[in-house]
């Protein structure tokens, strides 16, 4: 064994000792009791009460809740960063054209076959995710990554010309991604722009109603525990970041030599 | 007994973890190492749901067994595969 190897051994092992040692003298903030606290009894008795329509979300799962629902604005500007660092992915990468003349190489037919399959079934996982998000655990932004991985597999089993001659094109993706994030905002002030319509009050981010705003989105459709905005904001969420993730791989699949020419 | 039976299972998953991090640092292909880092996210990956947290891992295991290695990958492809001395 090397001289390096035994030093990367000895840091990992003392690194790994002295930061458990140092959490249990309680140098990294108090340890958190093992029973439930006061806040996740507030949290968990508010996701689903019916008893108390103007003290609840609307969903049965509580990290939903809330992520979209009682922090809703922190969740907006984490995905407005996210977007933010697409952006600055796209304007890097602007300019660079796909050329579609060269013919798409792809992998071998056993692996192409198995893709096949998996375009599938990998979407019907994430949709299953994105629509269950306010019932079981999951929500918009798991489903979305979980669908990128079908996307990316694509790209790299099928070749990005192919993609791309099957018609998946960076405006196209573009606007899918656009698409998410205006229904984002639009749920986002929807109760807002209907409180305004028929003249009463409504926050944005509402969800339920209110002890001053008496205005809410479904609860329930037909039997069926909708969740009102968390929903929506699920599928919306699903759909913009399953196109941010896959414009942003997309465009790192383009060779070298394509964006050299651009960026020199 | 299932309090033990629990920890014990962490703390194999956890040294598996570690063992897959360094075999990934260690590592002078990139492409095994970017594997090796792909193992460590999903013994991470238990952890979470041994910890039960299902919306981490149902967001970590497609970001770092999926998302991330093919990030890498393209960025070997446009680099170099082995690392020299």
């Amino acid at each position: 064994m090397k001289k390096s190897e035994v030093c990367v051994i000895v840091s990992i092992i003392i690194f790994i000792f002295s930061l458990a040692y140092i959490t249990s003298l309680g140098g990294l903030g108090y340890l958190p009791p093992v029973d439930v606290r006061k806040l996740a009894q507030i949290y968990l008795s508010s996701t689903y009460n019916p008893f108390e329509p103007t003290n609840t979300s609307s969903g049965y799962e509580s990290v939903t809740a809330i992520v979209w629902d009682f922090r809703g604005l922190d969740t907006f500007f984490e995905t407005a960063v996210f977007y933010g660092a697409i952006i600055a992915s796209i304007a890097v990468y602007r300019g660079v054209s796909i050329s579609t003349k060269k013919k798409p190489i792809g992998m071998s037919p056993i692996a192409k076959t198995i893709t096949r399959l998996s375009t599938v079934l990998i979407p019907t996982v994430a949709a299953s995710i994105a629509f269950h998000g306010h019932l079981t655990p999951g929500g918009g932004f798991q489903a979305g990554s979980v669908a990128t991985v079908v996307i990316v597999l694509i790209v790299m089993v099928f070749g990005l010309r192919k993609v791309i001659l099957k018609g998946l094109t960076k405006p196209k993706i573009l606007l899918l991604r656009s698409l998410g994030l205006v229904g984002i905002g639009l749920t986002a002030i929807g109760l807002v722009l209907a409180g305004l319509v028929i003249g009463v009050n409504a926050y944005i981010f509402q969800n339920q109603a209110k002890p001053i705003a008496h205005i809410s989105y479904p609860m329930w459709i037909d039997d069926i525990l909708v969740g009102g905005s968390l929903l929506l904001f699920n599928l919306f969420e699903f759909v913009a970041v399953m196109a941010g993730f896959a414009l942003v791989l997309m465009l790192f699949s383009i060779e070298e030599e394509e964006v050299r020419k651009v960026i020199k | 007994m299932i309090e033990i039976f629990t920890l014990a299972f962490l703390m194999l998953v956890s040294i598996a973890s570690v063992i897959a991090a360094f075999k990934a640092i260690i590592e002078k292909d990139m492409v095994r190492a970017i594997v090796y880092s792909a193992i460590q996210s999903a013994m991470y990956a238990l952890i979470f749901y041994v910890l039960m947290a299902p919306d981490i891992v149902l967001v970590y295991i497609p970001v770092s067994v999926g998302i991330t290695p093919a990030i890498l990958l393209f960025v070997t492809k446009k680099t170099e595969r082995y690392d020299g001395d």
